[in-house]
């Protein structure tokens, strides 16, 4: 039974729940507390992957606040992106983008996603994901700290 | 019997033109109308027999010094119903698949001749005639399996069926000649009056000959294996006839001879049905599971159901032994509603697996694809068979599988430790069985019917014409009947039940086949028909209420289907037969026994590149294997020592000639 002397010796590790941000987007399913996101790396250096991993960890929990990853864009509200778009994913970031149900929402996180960041201008590069689709939340920060990821996703979520 | 097969060089080929064509037209539906007949004639005497007074007739003059007798009673009366019905969905079907496939004259003759065959057996009234039927039903079904005889894999089929069917046969003799013989008779009912004065040993020799020659007809381990051997090979229709009516006999063998005449005999004859049942339903499900090939996979789900109905047997005849009448009355019910329902969902099966053989030329699953909109027709057919052979509610095998579980929890096992270790091990055996079953019949719908096709063939399909689809038809509306309302059958098997007093067959014992399916003396009960009018109700319910919902959201969008981001799917993409049932094929690896190879090869500039993955996978049957090659193998060698006596010298055999009268007329001096 030495789990259970673990679970109380840990205590609790959730990061506090801060105060609801002022709502930026309508939540798309026009109820709010549910929010289900397909997220597409389109040029990422994985490190926006590794912080929105984390902001849907058991420290952060962003399931919390309504929001969740689901596995194929029929089931999403909206889409969340992650790094410059590339010649090779530009075409797959359309076609996930289509597939995704209207109203819809497209939240791109860091620097590369709003504006094309460190790899602005490389020779694979479109460009950002603001500048091949319409871009409703953006989340700055190279890369952005799960904390501020899930404050974006508080103010469409609602919650 | 002696079968010569003349191995032509050349296939004959189908000649064409309008007056080729009228004339197959003709003598199809000459041919198909004739087996049709036969079996409305056969649904008549069937019924009439188990309702009315049985019927006798007796031929002296047709077979010399004993005459052809023939009794049909009320046990009779249901199978020769039951191949009747059968021949009428094939008989209607034929008429269309003779004319696409091209049948030759032979099998078109062989077809009718067939079915008067299979009538014959249950009418049998004596163990000559029995014996005739049983032959002539043997051969017209072998001559059936070869008609596609310029195929090496036909033949060989047909060889494996001849054997199996004529060692069968013998042993059926064997068995039928010492009972007559201690019976003091050659008529059943003769037989059955003395049945009290035949010895034990007798009743043994006699218990275990028929269940080994019997249980080779019903395709019961460890005598199966001619079943996935020849109805893959065999004609569509035929397969049906085999598969849905032939099967049957041995079944019907086993219950005549064993539990009406015989019985009740001691415990140990109920345990060796049972046991032998559930290891065949398990066995048989779990190659089904795992079979690529339509019709084999049939096949082997004939020797799963072959399996639960003589499961159900065994515990109606171990259960009366006991003297709990009410739970084998219930056992037996099972067993012969079973019995109905797998010829119902069996025919369909082979029916739609031969409309696509007959569309797309393929039976291998892993090419198929794709059906649902080129065959609409026969993929309801097929749905529809495939649902009865899973056993869920909605599907004919349901009644019969509800009604085999509910006997066996049932039993009483208060101080009886064999009833108590065999019922709940029967119980998993049957749960094993249905839920691989639904495996098994999953991947042949879903792969076969659904998705896109995985073949030029399988994308050409065109829907089979319409005498095809009646046939079809026929069958399915008969396993709508058993799924949804078997209250029809309940007058039926009363009076059948009450043909069997020694396996529980206190009729007004039985369970209440009525709207609701009541079982006298215990709890629990189901009602199929208002199952299926819940459902209907939920769907209608479900439709109207999204409907109402969808009424002030925009129109609908056409968006591209949904491949992962890449531009379009193909067929390549889909779970194919084999994958699908991949898992399985791990879990039971020990009892499949499956020889897999991966070859890997490289790309020659760099190793770390793979060129392509090739997946190689041979699933044979490993009871063939291990117990046939050794036996095939020790009678060839005995056959190679008795040739020296045969050296081709004719005075040689001559002088064996004059050795053998002579020591015969020493011996009867």
């Amino acid at each position: 039974m030495s789990w259970i002397g673990k679970i109380r010796r840990a205590g609790r590790i959730v990061e506090p729940a801060y105060d609801a941000p002022e709502a930026t987007v309508a939540p798309p399913t026009g109820v709010p507390g549910s929010l289900q996101l397909r997220h597409v790396d389109c040029g990422s250096c994985n490190g926006c992957e590794l912080e929105i991993t984390s902001a849907f960890s058991s420290v952060y929990d962003a399931e919390r606040f309504g929001a969740r990853v689901v596995a194929s864009p029929r089931h999403a509200d909206g889409l969340i992106t992650t790094g410059v778009v590339t010649h090779n994913m530009h075409q797959p970031l359309l076609n996930t983008l289509n597939s995704v149900p209207e109203p819809r929402v497209v939240i791109a996180v860091g620097d590369c996603a709003i504006n094309g960041g460190a790899f602005a201008r490389g020779y694979g590069v479109v460009g950002s994901v603001a500048d091949v689709i319409p871009v409703d939340v953006q989340v700055p920060g190279c890369p952005p700290t799960p904390q501020q990821i899930i404050t974006a996703l508080r103010t469409v979520s609602g919650r | 019997m002696t079968t010569t097969l003349h191995d032509s060089p050349t296939v004959p080929l189908p000649d064409e033109g309008p007056r080729a064509a009228r004339r197959v037209r003709g003598q199809a539906i000459l041919s198909g109308g004739l087996t049709a007949v036969l079996g409305a004639a056969g649904v008549a005497l069937g019924l009439s027999a188990i309702f009315g007074e049985p019927r006798h007739l007796r031929i002296g003059w047709l077979l010399p010094l004993v005459g052809v007798r023939f009794d049909l009673g009320p046990l009779g009366g249901l199978f020769v119903a039951v191949t009747g019905a059968v021949s009428i969905a094939v008989g209607v079907y034929a008429v269309g698949y003779a004319q696409r496939e091209h049948w030759a004259r032979f099998p078109l003759v062989m077809l009718p001749l067939f079915v008067a065959a299979m009538l014959l057996v249950p009418a049998a009234g004596t163990v000559t005639t029995f014996l005739l039927s049983w032959e002539l039903m043997a051969g017209a079904s072998l001559a059936l399996v070869l008609s596609e005889h310029h195929r090496e894999a036909v033949r060989s089929a047909g060889t494996f069926y001849a054997v199996m069917t004529q060692l069968g046969f013998a042993a059926i003799l064997l068995a039928l000649v010492v009972l007559s013989a201690a019976g003091g008779g050659d008529a059943f009912d003769t037989i059955a009056a003395h049945a009290d004065g035949i010895s034990s040993g007798t009743r043994t020799a006699v218990y275990l000959l028929t269940l080994m020659g019997f249980g080779s007809k019903a395709g019961l381990l460890p005598l199966h294996a001619w079943l996935p051997r020849a109805h893959p090979e065999a004609p569509s229709p035929v397969s049906a006839l085999m598969s849905a009516a032939m099967v049957n006999m041995g079944i019907y063998g086993i219950i005549r001879i064993d539990l009406q005449i015989l019985g009740p005999g001691p415990h140990w004859w109920g345990l060796t049905l049972m046991i032998f049942g559930a290891v065949s339903a398990v066995f048989g499900v779990l190659q089904a599971s795992v079979a690529t090939d339509v019709k084999r996979l049939f096949a082997y789900s004939t020797t799963e159901n072959m399996g639960l109905v003589t499961l159900a047997l065994g515990a109606a005849t171990l259960l009366s032994s006991y003297g709990a009448n009410l739970v084998a009355a219930m056992a037996m019910t099972a067993a012969l509603l079973l019995i109905l329902s797998h010829a119902s969902f069996k025919t369909l099966g082979f029916l739609a697996a031969g409309s696509v053989l007959a569309a797309t030329g393929l039976r291998d699953l892993d090419k198929l694809g794709g059906l649902a909109r080129r065959m609409p027709g026969t993929t309801v057919m097929f749905g529809i068979a495939a649902l009865g052979a899973s056993g869920l509610p909605l599907g004919a095998g349901f009644v019969g599988e509800w009604l085999l579980l509910q006997s066996l929890i049932h039993s009483p096992h208060d101080d009886n430790t064999l009833l108590a270790l065999m019922m709940p091990l029967s119980v998993g055996a049957v749960a094993l069985t249905t839920g691989l079953g639904i495996a098994a019949m999953v991947k042949a719908f879903g792969v076969g019917f659904l998705a896109r096709p995985r073949s030029a063939a399988a994308e050409a399909a065109r829907e089979a014409p319409a005498s095809m689809l009646t046939g079809m038809t026929l069958a399915a509306a008969a396993c709508m009947v058993f799924a949804v309302a078997p209250v029809v059958l309940g007058p039926l098997l009363t009076q059948v039940l009450a043909a069997l007093p020694t396996v529980g067959g206190d009729a007004a014992a039985g369970p209440v086949l009525g709207t609701f399916l009541r079982l006298p003396g215990f709890a629990g009960s189901t009602s199929p028909g208002l199952i299926a009018a819940a459902l209907v109700i939920a769907v209608l319910l479900a439709l109207g209420l999204t409907r109402w919902g969808a009424r002030r959201r925009p129109a609908a969008a056409v968006a591209p289907l949904w491949a992962c981001g890449a531009d379009s799917l193909s067929s390549r993409m889909q779970y194919t037969a084999t994958s699908f049932a991949e898992p399985l094929q791990r879990v039971f690896d020990n009892v499949l026994q499956p020889d897999t190879d991966v070859e890997v090869t490289h790309f020659a500039e760099s190793q770390y590149l793979v060129e392509k993955v090739t997946y190689r996978a041979l699933l044979a049957d490993p009871v063939e294997q291990r117990l046939y090659t050794p036996v095939v193998r020790a009678v060839t060698t005995w056959a190679q020592w008795v040739r020296r006596a045969h050296p081709g010298s004719v005075h040689l055999y001559l002088a064996y000639g004059a050795l053998g009268l002579l020591i015969v007329l020493v011996i009867a001096r």
